[in-house]
């Protein structure tokens, strides 16, 4: 019993510790330009999500591309295809967000 | 008894005439964005409409082009005055059309737009005053909330103290009243509803003057709330007395200077 108190104390600790990221939705923003699609990832107060995942897809839901945000929140791409793209952020916990460039707005970043 | 009873009514049919004809008009600065909140579904492009009106009873006063517009994004301030044209508005019961301004504005990132206004002096030959209202709102874009409560820097302004946006009808809408920066105790505010706003199907008719303007006043340190009991726009103005005169027909007056916050609120359904 005792050791099972111990591991809820430490379950509660390592939680508590990812709190912050827990209590907040995740964003993700992006724009193209120069050939270029940039994106953003943040949480509302905008301290930027650092090392989440960026999934790419295309109208049809094809994964086209994935990578991971820097210590900004960045990650960014060459355009993989004129076509609109769906970009997910999959930060931790399963905190996913995701954010959807027209193909309009892809065709004039090229 | 009877002509005494006649002469009460008059007097009242008076003060009532009196009080239709001279309701207790205050004055507002208003810069109205058509969205307040931007999310990737919604069209970037904002209006943004910049007026000088009674908010409740609707009337538009004539503005000339304002001496500062433009937006802080990110602590950045871009001039946006020469993009402002100007447009023609009035209240139903008014007969002629009064000038306001508009532009249209492209949101391209993420975070907290505050727009902010600085009129040119208006002469308001009622009051023997200038008034020059310095007008705030704040739109925010994809999700970031950064940036509403930050100064903007104007002579006097409205800080919230409530993030401005996303706010429900009965909201407590808290801010403090700045003048060159510094608090202003006990400032007077005043608070008006935008009959004008657009989808109010129910255009409010106060029962009596006093209901056109809700007045607090700031605490100590200039800090005032005040909740919101109707979905749409709502004015808040600080007011105050400028250490500065102008002249009007080579006459010193006097300049009252009001710091304006506009917010909307949503009926939580």
């Amino acid at each position: 019993m005792k050791h099972v108190n111990c591991l809820l104390a430490v379950l509660f600790v390592v939680l508590s510790a990812t709190a912050p990221a827990l209590a907040h939705r995740v964003n993700l923003f992006a724009y193209a330009g120069g050939g270029t699609i940039f994106t953003e990832s943040y949480f509302p107060d905008g301290r930027p999500v650092e090392g989440g995942n960026v999934l790419v897809y295309d109208s049809t839901d094809k994964l086209l591309l994935e990578g991971v945000t820097d210590t900004e929140g960045f990650f960014n791409f060459e355009i993989p295809k004129i076509d609109a793209l769906k970009i997910v952020i999959d930060a931790t916990m399963g905190h996913k967000n995701s954010f959807t460039l027209k193909k309009g707005e892809v065709e004039a970043g090229k | 008894m009877h002509s005494r009873t006649i002469a009460v009514s008059s007097i009242m049919a008076a003060f009532l005439i009196l009080a239709i004809v001279h309701p207790a008009l205050a004055h507002f600065g208003a810069v109205i964005p058509s969205d307040d909140i931007v999310t990737q579904d919604d069209d970037k492009t904002l209006n943004v409409q910049v007026k000088f009106i009674h908010p409740m009873e609707g009337q538009y006063m004539e503005m000339v082009k304002p001496k500062q517009f433009g937006v802080q994004h990110n602590g950045k301030k871009t001039n946006l005055l020469d993009t402002l044209a100007p447009a023609k508005g009035k209240s139903p019961d008014q007969d002629q059309s009064f000038t306001f301004w508009t532009t249209d504005y492209q949101i391209r990132r993420p975070g907290d737009y505050t727009f902010y206004v600085e009129p040119a002096p208006y002469w308001e030959p009622a009051e023997d005053l200038f008034i020059v209202h310095y007008t705030k709102v704040c739109v925010n874009a994809f999700g970031m909330e950064e940036g509403w409560d930050q100064h903007v820097g104007l002579e006097m302004e409205v800080i919230p103290f409530t993030r401005p946006y996303g706010l429900w009808t009965g909201n407590l809408f808290t801010g403090q009243v700045l003048l060159k920066g510094k608090p202003v105790p006990f400032a007077e505010v005043e608070i008006e509803y935008l009959n004008e706003t657009p989808g109010n199907i129910n255009i409010v008719l106060p029962p009596a003057d006093p209901y056109v303007t809700q007045v607090v006043k700031a605490d100590v340190n200039g800090v005032f709330s005040y909740a919101m009991p109707k979905a749409g726009w709502w004015g808040f103005s600080a007011l105050n007395e400028a250490d500065w005169t102008l002249t009007h027909d080579g006459q010193e007056k006097g300049v009252e200077i009001g710091a304006v916050y506009w917010v909307w609120t949503r009926d939580m359904k």
